[in-house]
């Protein structure tokens, strides 16, 4: 099989975050790591290469430095990576990440995409789904199985509530993965030295820019919330107080 | 059951060959690696027909990322990396150069300005500087120029052959918190090296396993050290320019304390503060952290940190002892830089020149040991050679006395160190002794029981959130993160002297000198009567790796070993 694995950087989950001067995003100096279902999106993908042969590709759509996450995914043992470097792709919505992805692998003929459920940062879960319908292929999202058939794929996915659901689908497919669907590898030193002579390709946003469109959707603001917090003291004999109470639960606060 | 971690045994470990292997990547390491890449680049050069490779020098260094263990003040003398990157101004992380400094002797409420600043802590010229970013741009260097930094690694193990070391072995991954390998568990490499250079910094583990297993430290000059607490703040613009630093000494410790603040203005608006303590205090209860935050408590400081806002925490140990206390540096197949072998300026509160300039010596040593194909002690002893011919001896033997010179409080300290100044570093008597300062710890029932003005400092900081804070919640924001499941790894090998007789003795100090929480004495049923008793808690998810623990317990029976590779402090622009 020939796999992609479409990765991407986040913040770190439990760094502290400012919002930049513009109010828009946040603040830069903050530590990246790789979003974590994509982790696990890499991990299947090796263990499926490791099962029944081919070839696991990484791709990112990001700023320079989130090639530090194609070079642990190199370490942990993809072939290549491909790496689409501007610092718009930071903030471009999902359509234009998925356009830029599927221009960047028009040329090549893959079996299977894996991606990540949803990203740690924005929490979109369109990518995925968005890169299926522009390459015209099937799509299974949250799943947390793959087993290869003789016509295809085996998946199971995640449901509500405890409920899984089985289902079949041929190749070539698209599939967003949960985290646990495994259990992630550790890299090597001799995995991360050899890692290190393994293929990058670069790629501009020049190179992909008439494929992308107009990006439709931007943050305008981001703000923390103001904690509003009121006390209000009733007045009154007990009676009274639970009047005015039962009277507030109902018509202001809507709870009962 | 603590289950403590020890490399496992019976597994096939994979091997790898190097020509250097340096452990720990802070400036000393890797200035180390960026001067051997310099020697052989400038050696392939010259000799195309004997080139060198670069191929099989490797550094390891625990933290996820370069940088992240690294927190200093920090105050950088360019000297050495003027010598190492002549252009290195124009494009390293510099946040400002020194423009006006003070000195303030703090009493309780009030303060005194010295008068004028000693020679010594003149630091016009210096620069004010992110050592986790600093240390962030010579990873890049040092990767650019070819040589292959293992982040997220540690060397647990120091592997030896009869007399000599071989190299190290590196962390095992994967194993759950009773010791037994998961299911992605990778065991740890030996990484076999003809030289091997140990830049751990300050304690470091493997250091320790070749200081105690060669005896290194001369018994009468031993190794002294100092815990430094920092926050990084935000403040409103207008306080503290930029470049501009102030030192303090007195409140909150006392007289018979040693220890002392620094402020640095790093922006107009960040500021670097902090505040050392020496680890040879008496009273068990003290508590560096607390005595951190009560020292912004002090008018002064409330003033400069008003309406300002914590963005970072953490802590790390450094070694006070100078000159005389530095133990032999190189024997065969390994070299000692760093703060691993003591090269620090306590009188300047400043090693991170002398780390580098150390780190420099020791890749020519090793240098040469490869052309020679010979890194036998005699050879690697022309490092020693080195050092002494360097400005490194010109700069610390002056100095050797002076912290000594503190041993009976700082009074007589301020007059030693000032007649030392005098004397070229001579005392009036011979060369001051040191022993380590854990042995000044006296048992709590021997202590005056009112506390001689301590009270400030002893116990556990409550913290109000706003200008104080308690450990953990400074520890949420040293971002540190460790894999839970996993054995604890600070190797205690005699929990009950813990839950018993240091309990009556000492009154079980962990709890209080360790800054991040990780010790904890926890009431738990007891084992023969139903009565609770006291039991040793260790939540070793909280450790930022200062090694004070190691260091300062008085029945020496902690050892730090490195964790998980890539767990620890985030320590991001301190
Ligand atoms: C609070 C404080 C304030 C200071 N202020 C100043 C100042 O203003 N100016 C100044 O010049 N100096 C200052 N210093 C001293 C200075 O920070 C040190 O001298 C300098 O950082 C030493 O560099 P190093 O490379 O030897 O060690 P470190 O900076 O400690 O680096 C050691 C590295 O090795 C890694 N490591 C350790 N053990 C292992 C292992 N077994 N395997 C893999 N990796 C390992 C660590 O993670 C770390 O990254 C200060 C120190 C402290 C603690
Ligand atoms: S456990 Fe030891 S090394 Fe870790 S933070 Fe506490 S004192 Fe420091």
């Amino acid at each position: 099989m020939k796999i992609l694995v479409c990765m991407k950087q986040v913040p770190q989950k439990d760094a502290p975050l400012k919002l930049n001067e513009a109010g828009t995003w946040i603040r830069e100096d903050v530590s990246y790591e790789v979003n974590e279902p994509d982790a696990y999106a890499l991990e299947e993908a090796l263990r499926q290469k490791e099962k029944h042969g081919g070839e696991v590709v990484v791709v990112t759509a990001g700023p320079a430095r989130a090639q530090q996450v194609l070079r642990e995914a190199l370490a942990k043992g993809a072939d290549r990576a491909i790496h689409l470097v501007d610092d718009s792709f930071a903030t471009i919505d999902p359509v234009s990440t998925a356009r830029a992805i599927a221009a960047a692998i028009e040329s090549e003929s893959f079996d299977v995409v894996l991606t990540g459920l949803q990203s740690d940062d924005f929490g979109f879960a369109q990518t995925g789904v968005l890169l299926a319908e522009l390459l015209g292929w099937p799509h299974g999202t949250i799943i947390i199985g793959i087993e290869k058939t003789e016509t295809g794929l085996r998946l199971k996915r995640e449901l509500e509530a405890g409920h899984y659901q089985w289902m079949d689908i041929p190749l070539p497919c698209v599939l967003t993965i949960q985290s646990g669907i495994n259990k992630l590898r550790y890299a090597t030193l001799i995995g991360i030295k050899q890692a290190r002579n393994k293929p990058v390709k670069q790629m501009t946003l020049a190179d992909v820019a008439d494929k992308l469109g107009t990006n439709l959707q931007t943050i305008e603001r981001l703000y923390i919330p103001v904690k509003q917090k009121k006390t209000e003291m009733l007045q009154g004999s007990s009676a009274e107080i639970a009047k005015k109470l039962v009277d507030k639960l109902r018509n202001e606060a809507r709870v009962i | 059951m603590i289950h403590f971690r020890t490399p496992i045994e019976g597994v096939e470990r994979p091997r790898m060959e190097a020509d250097v292997v340096i452990v720990g990547g802070g400036p000393a390491g890797m200035a180390c690696a960026l001067r051997l890449a310099q020697l052989i680049d400038a050696h392939n050069a010259a000799h195309p027909d004997a080139a060198l490779s670069k191929e099989n020098i490797y550094l390891l260094e625990k933290s996820r990322e370069a940088g992240q263990h690294c927190l200093s003040g920090a105050l950088l003398d360019p000297r050495s990396m003027r010598e190492l990157l002549p252009s290195f101004e124009k494009e390293a992380p510099i946040d400002g150069e020194c423009t006006k400094e003070s000195i303030y002797y703090l009493t309780r409420t009030g303060k005194r300005r010295f008068p004028f600043t000693p020679p010594p802590m003149r630091d016009h010229g210096n620069y004010v500087i992110s050592i986790n970013k600093f240390v962030k741009w010579m990873a890049e260097k040092v990767e650019a120029a070819g040589i292959t930094v293992f982040t997220g690694f540690a060397a647990s193990e120091v592997l030896f052959d009869g007399d000599a070391v071989i190299g190290v072995q590196t962390d095992d991954k994967g194993i759950d918190k009773n010791g037994q390998p998961k299911a992605n568990f990778e065991p740890g490499y030996n990484l076999h090296a003809k030289v091997t250079v140990f830049c751990e910094g300050a304690r470091g583990s493997c250091t320790k396993q070749l200081v105690e297993r060669y005896r290194l430290e001369d018994p009468k000059h031993a190794q002294v050290y100092g815990v430094g607490i920092k926050e990084l703040w935000e403040i409103p613009t207008g306080r503290i320019a930029k470049g501009e630093i102030i030192y303090t000494l007195g409140y909150p410790l006392t007289t018979k304390e040693y220890g002392g603040a620094w402020i640095y203005g790093m922006r107009d608006s960040l500021l670097s503060v902090g505040y050392v303590t020496g680890l040879d205090y008496e009273d068990p209860r003290t508590d560096p952290h607390h005595a951190f935050q009560s020292f912004k408590e002090h008018p002064v400081l409330r003033g400069i940190l008003k309406d300002g806002k914590m963005i970072r925490y953490g802590a790390k140990s450094l070694p006070y002892g100078g000159w005389n206390s530095m133990p032999r540096l190189f024997g065969h197949g390994w070299m000692l830089a760093g703060d691993s072998a003591g090269f620090l300026n306590s009188q300047r509160l400043k090693g991170i020149h002398l780390a580098i300039k150390s780190g420099m010596l020791a890749a020519e040593t090793a240098f040469d040991a490869l052309l020679a194909g010979d890194a036998s002690a005699p050879e690697l002893a022309t490092y020693k050679a080195r050092v002494d011919a360097s400005w490194i001896r010109e700069e610390l033997y002056p100095v050797r006395n002076f912290h000594q010179a503190f041993e009976h409080g700082l009074w007589q300290g301020m007059a030693k160190a000032g007649l030392q100044h005098v004397m070229g570093g001579a005392n009036l008597g011979p060369d001051s002794k040191a022993h380590p300062g854990y042995e000044n710890m006296r048992h709590v029932n021997a202590l005056n029981p009112f506390r001689e003005g301590r009270m400030q400092f002893l116990g556990a900081a409550k913290g109000d959130r706003k200008l104080t804070f308690d450990k953990l919640t400074d520890v949420y924001y040293s971002g540190t993160r460790h894999e839970d499941d996993q054995p604890t790894h600070l190797v205690i090998a005699d929990l009950s002297i813990c839950n018993d007789r240091c309990t009556k003795e000492f009154g079980n100090p962990c709890q209080f000198f360790c800054p991040a929480a990780v010790y904890e004495m926890v009431e738990e049923a007891g084992e023969k009567s139903s009565a609770p008793e006291k039991k040793l808690h260790i939540s070793f998810a909280n450790c930022v790796h200062c090694k004070t623990c190691d260091i300062q317990d008085p029945y020496q029976i902690i050892t730090w070993v490195p964790p998980e590779g890539g767990g620890g402090p985030n320590y991001d622009g301190m």
